[in-house]
C-alpha cells in the first residue's frame, strides 16, 4: 500500500516546536491544495496542539522522499529557525494506517484516552474534502478511522474517568449527587483550578453559582460569564447552609473553615450531604471536618489520587484497544487488497457466471437435448457482451495521476453496485 | 401423573439454586471484570430463570394442591422470585445494571435455603386455603421484598459512602450508581415494604384471632414483624421530622432486614409452621 504518514507529535517534539507547527483551518486547506498539486493524489492533514501529521497517497505512484515532505511543512510554517527534519517521524503503508488508527483511538495522545482527538480527526477529513483532497482510499480510510474511534469508545473504558484535577472534582460530585442541575455551588476564592472546576460544573448544568472572594472585583469578573452571583467574603459561612458543593482556594496560612462551622451548617441544612473541595495550598479546611457525617471533604491530594487511578485504568485498557485496531487494520487491508483491477474483473466474471449457471440449470429441462448446448453457448455470449464495456473501462487509465484515482473510484463503484465483498484473507492467500 | 410432576418439582428444586448461582456469576462477571460478552445474555438469562422459577411454583402448587405459602421455606422461594422480578423491573426501567449482582445474590440465598429445607406438604389444614390468608401472605411477601431491596441498596450505599469518604476509588466507586440514587432506591423500596407490611399486619391481627383459638399476640413472628414495623415507622418519621438521611437511614434498613431474616430463619427453627399457633 502506498500510504505515507509524516509528522511531529508530543513523542518527537517539544511544545514550542508543536506550537510553531500548528496549522489553523485556513492554513490546513491551503497546505492541502499545495500538497495535492505537488505530491499527492489524496491527502489529509491532522493538526492539533499535540501533533501535526500528514497522510497521503503519492500521485506518482512512486515512494516520496519523506525529508522533502518535512521540508515542505517547515517552509509552509516558516519555522526553519526552530524546527528541523529530525523532529519528524514517518510511517509507510500498513504502519501509516495503524498510526492514524492509534491517533483516533486516543492511545497515542498525551493523556491516554483523550476524548477530543476523534473530533479533531473528523474535522481534518472534512477539511480535506473541502480542499478537494479526498479520494477513494482516503474516503475509506476516513470511514475506517472513525469506526475505530467509535468502537474503542463503546467497547473499552479508555475514555472513562476524569484525568484532570478539576474534572475529578466534578466526577466526585457526580458520584454523590444524582442530578447536578438541582444543586448549588459556593466557591470561596478565585483560583485557576477552581475556575476550571466551575466551568465543568456549569457544563454539567449546575443551577446556582455563588462566589466569595476577598477582592470582590475578581469574584465579579469570574461570576459574570458563568451566570453566578457574588456573596460577601465575610458572609461565606452563612452561605454554607444552602450550598451542596463548596470549593475553597484561598491563600491563607490557617484554616478558614473548621468542624464547628460545618457542624452548625449541617444542623441548619438538616444534615443533607455536603461536598467540600479544598484546593487551597496550604489547605483551607480543617481535616477534622471529614469526621462529620454526610460531609465529603477532598483536598488536592485526594483529587490527584482519583486522577492517577483513572490513568492506571485507562492504561490497562490499551491491550483491548490494540485488539480492535488489529481487527480494523485487517479489514481495511482486505478492502485495499480487493481494490485491484485484476481481482475485481475476475470476481465480477465469477458472479455473472454463477448467475448464468444457476438460471441455465433451473431451466435446462425445458429444452431438448440438442438445444441444451446452444443455450449454454448463447448465455455465455450474452454475459461476455454485457461484461465487455465495464471491463474495458476498468482496465483503462491505470497509468498514474488522476487516471489511477478514477480507476479506484470505478472499482469501488462496481464492487458496491454488484455487491462484491472482499474475499477472506486466508482464501486470498491460498489463491 | 402425580409421580411425574413430583419428579419435575424435585428437579427444579435442585436446579433453581444452580440457575440462580449461574445468574449471579453472569452479573459478577459484568460488575467485577466488565466482561462485555455477558451484556447481551444477561436479561434473557434473568427472564429464563424467572420463567423456570414460575414453572416450579405452578407445578408445585398443582402437585401438592396448595400455593407455596404454608411454610417459611415455601415463602422463601416465592420471596426469591419476587426479588428477581422486582430486579428485572428495575433493570428494564432504569438500565442500572450494576446492582444486579448484589440483589440476585439475595434471591440466590433465599432459594438455596428454601431448596435445602422445603418439605412436601400434601395435607394442609383448611384455613390455609383461605383467601384472606392469601391476601395476608401476599402483602407480607411484598413487604419482605421491599425490605430486602431496601437493605441491599442500603448496604451498597454504605459501601460506597465508606469508599468515597476514605478516598478509596476502586471497583465499588467506579461501578455503583451515585449515593443519591442508591438512597432514593432504598427509600422507595422501604416505603413500599412498609406499606405492604402494614397491610399484612393489619389483616393478620384482625383475621388470625378468629381462625386460631390459641392465637397469641406474643407469637415470636408477630412480635418480630411488629418490631420491624416499629423500626421502620421510627425511621420514616425521623426522616420526615428531623431530616434523617443518608447513612442513618441505610443502617435502619439493614437492621430491619436483619430482623426479617432472623425471624424467618432462627425463630422458625423452633416452630413447625410459619407462626407458633399452627
Amino acid at each position: 500500500m502506498n500510504l505515507f504518514a509524516v509528522g511531529i507529535s508530543h513523542h518527537t517534539a517539544s511544545v514550542e516546536v508543536r506550537e510553531k507547527m500548528w496549522l489553523s483551518e485556513a492554513e490546513v486547506r491551503r497546505a492541502l491544495a499545495e500538497l495535492k498539486q505537488r505530491y499527492f493524489s489524496e491527502c489529509v492533514l491532522v493538526s492539533t496542539c499535540n501533533r501535526t501529521e500528514l497522510y497521503g497517497i503519492p500521485s506518482s505512484g512512486q515512494p516520496i522522499d519523506v525529508s522533502a515532505l518535512a521540508a515542505f511543512l517547515i517552509d509552509f510554517k516558516n519555522a526553519s529557525s526552530l524546527v528541523h527534519p529530525g523532529h519528524f517521524c514517518s510511517e509507510v503503508s500498513e504502519t501509516a494506517v495503524h498510526q492514524l488508527f492509534r491517533v483516533a483511538s486516543g492511545i497515542d495522545s498525551m493523556v491516554i484516552g483523550d476524548i477530543q482527538i476523534l473530533n479533531q480527526v473528523k474535522e481534518a477529513f472534512s477539511a480535506s474534502r473541502e480542499a478537494n483532497a479526498m479520494g477513494p482510499i482516503m474516503n475509506r480510510l476516513m470511514q475506517a478511522t472513525l469506526h475505530v474511534g467509535k468502537r474503542v469508545r463503546s467497547e473499552t473504558m479508555i475514555c472513562e474517568g476524569a484525568v484532570s484535577v478539576s474534572y475529578a472534582a466534578v466526577e466526585l460530585a457526580s458520584k454523590i449527587f444524582a442530578d447536578l442541575a438541582r444543586k448549588s455551588v459556593l466557591m470561596i476564592g478565585a483560583g485557576e483550578t477552581g475556575e476550571l472546576t466551575l466551568k465543568h460544573l456549569v457544563a454539567k448544568g449546575i443551577s446556582r453559582i455563588r462566589i466569595a472572594n476577598r477582592t470582590r472585583e475578581k469574584a465579579e469578573a469570574l461570576a459574570a460569564p458563568l451566570g453566578g452571583t457574588v456573596v460577601e467574603y465575610a458572609g461565606m459561612l452563612e452561605a454554607l447552609t444552602d450550598a451542596d458543593i463548596v470549593m475553597t482556594s484561598v491563600q491563607n496560612p490557617t484554616y478558614i473553615i473548621g468542624p464547628e462551622e460545618i457542624h452548625k451548617a449541617m444542623r441548619l441544612r438538616l444534615n443533607s450531604p455536603l461536598i467540600i473541595i479544598d484546593i487551597g495550598v496550604p489547605r483551607n479546611v480543617d481535616p477534622a471536618t471529614r469526621r462529620i457525617g454526610n460531609v465529603f471533604l477532598y483536598d488536592i491530594d485526594s483529587l490527584k489520587t482519583v486522577v492517577d487511578k483513572n490513568l492506571e485504568r485507562r492504561t490497562a485498557e490499551i491491550p483491548s484497544v490494540n485488539n480492535i485496531l488489529k481487527q480494523e487494520l485487517d479489514d481495511f487491508l482486505k478492502w485495499y487488497d480487493a481494490l485491484q483491477v485484476g481481482p475485481t474483473i475476475q470476481e465480477l466474471r465469477e458472479l455473472f457466471e454463477a448467475i448464468r449457471q444457476q438460471e441455465v440449470d433451473r431451466n435446462i429441462n425445458r429444452f431438448t437435448a440438442e438445444d441444451r448446448e446452444l443455450v449454454d453457448l448463447v448465455t455465455k455470449r450474452i454475459i461476455n457482451k454485457l461484461l465487455h464495456q465495464p471491463m474495458t473501462v476498468l482496465k483503462e487509465g491505470t497509468e498514474g495521476g488522476n487516471g489511477q484515482t478514477e480507476t479506484l473510484w470505478r472499482i469501488q463503484a462496481v464492487r458496491e453496485l454488484f455487491g462484491i465483498t472482499p474475499r477472506p484473507k486466508d482464501t486470498d492467500d491460498q489463491g | 401423573m402425580f409421580m411425574e410432576s413430583k419428579v419435575l418439582v424435585y428437579a427444579l428444586q435442585i436446579a433453581l439454586p444452580i440457575l440462580y448461582a449461574g445468574l449471579v456469576t453472569l452479573y459478577a462477571l459484568s460488575f467485577f471484570w466488565s466482561v462485555r460478552a455477558v451484556d447481551s445474555v444477561r436479561i434473557p438469562a434473568l427472564v429464563g430463570v424467572i420463567a423456570a422459577h414460575l414453572v416450579y411454583l405452578v407445578v408445585r402448587t398443582l402437585t401438592f394442591d396448595h400455593p407455596p405459602i404454608t411454610s417459611v421455606f415455601e415463602i422463601m422461594t416465592v420471596l426469591a422470585v419476587c426479588i428477581a422480578i422486582a430486579y428485572l423491573y428495575i433493570e428494564m426501567r432504569t438500565r442500572a445494571i450494576t446492582t444486579g449482582f448484589f440483589i440476585l445474590l439475595l434471591a440466590l440465598l433465599f432459594q438455596t435455603v428454601s431448596s435445602l429445607f422445603i418439605r412436601d406438604l400434601v395435607q394442609i389444614p383448611d384455613f390455609l386455603h383461605s383467601r384472606v390468608l392469601g391476601f395476608h401472605v401476599s402483602a407480607a411477601l411484598l413487604g419482605y421484598t421491599g425490605i430486602s431491596l431496601a437493605a441491599v441498596y442500603g448496604f451498597l450505599y454504605l459501601m460506597l459512602y465508606h469508599d468515597i469518604r476514605s478516598s478509596r476509588f476502586g471497583i465499588i466507586y467506579n461501578r455503583l450508581p451515585n449515593l443519591e440514587t442508591l438512597e432514593t432506591m432504598s427509600h422507595r423500596a422501604e416505603v413500599f415494604g412498609f406499606c405492604a407490611l402494614t397491610v399484612a399486619i393489619a389483616v393478620g391481627v384482625l383475621w388470625l384471632p378468629r381462625v386460631f383459638k390459641d392465637f397469641s399476640y406474643l407469637d415470636p413472628k408477630l412480635v418480630g414483624t411488629m418490631a420491624i414495623w416499629v423500626l421502620y415507622a421510627i425511621g420514616l418519621a425521623a426522616k420526615r421530622k428531623f431530616g434523617w438521611q443518608g447513612r442513618k437511614m441505610m443502617i435502619i434498613s439493614i437492621v430491619a432486614f436483619g430482623f426479617v431474616f432472623f425471624s424467618m430463619t432462627v425463630i422458625n427453627l423452633y416452630m413447625s409452621g410459619f407462626h407458633s399457633f399452627h
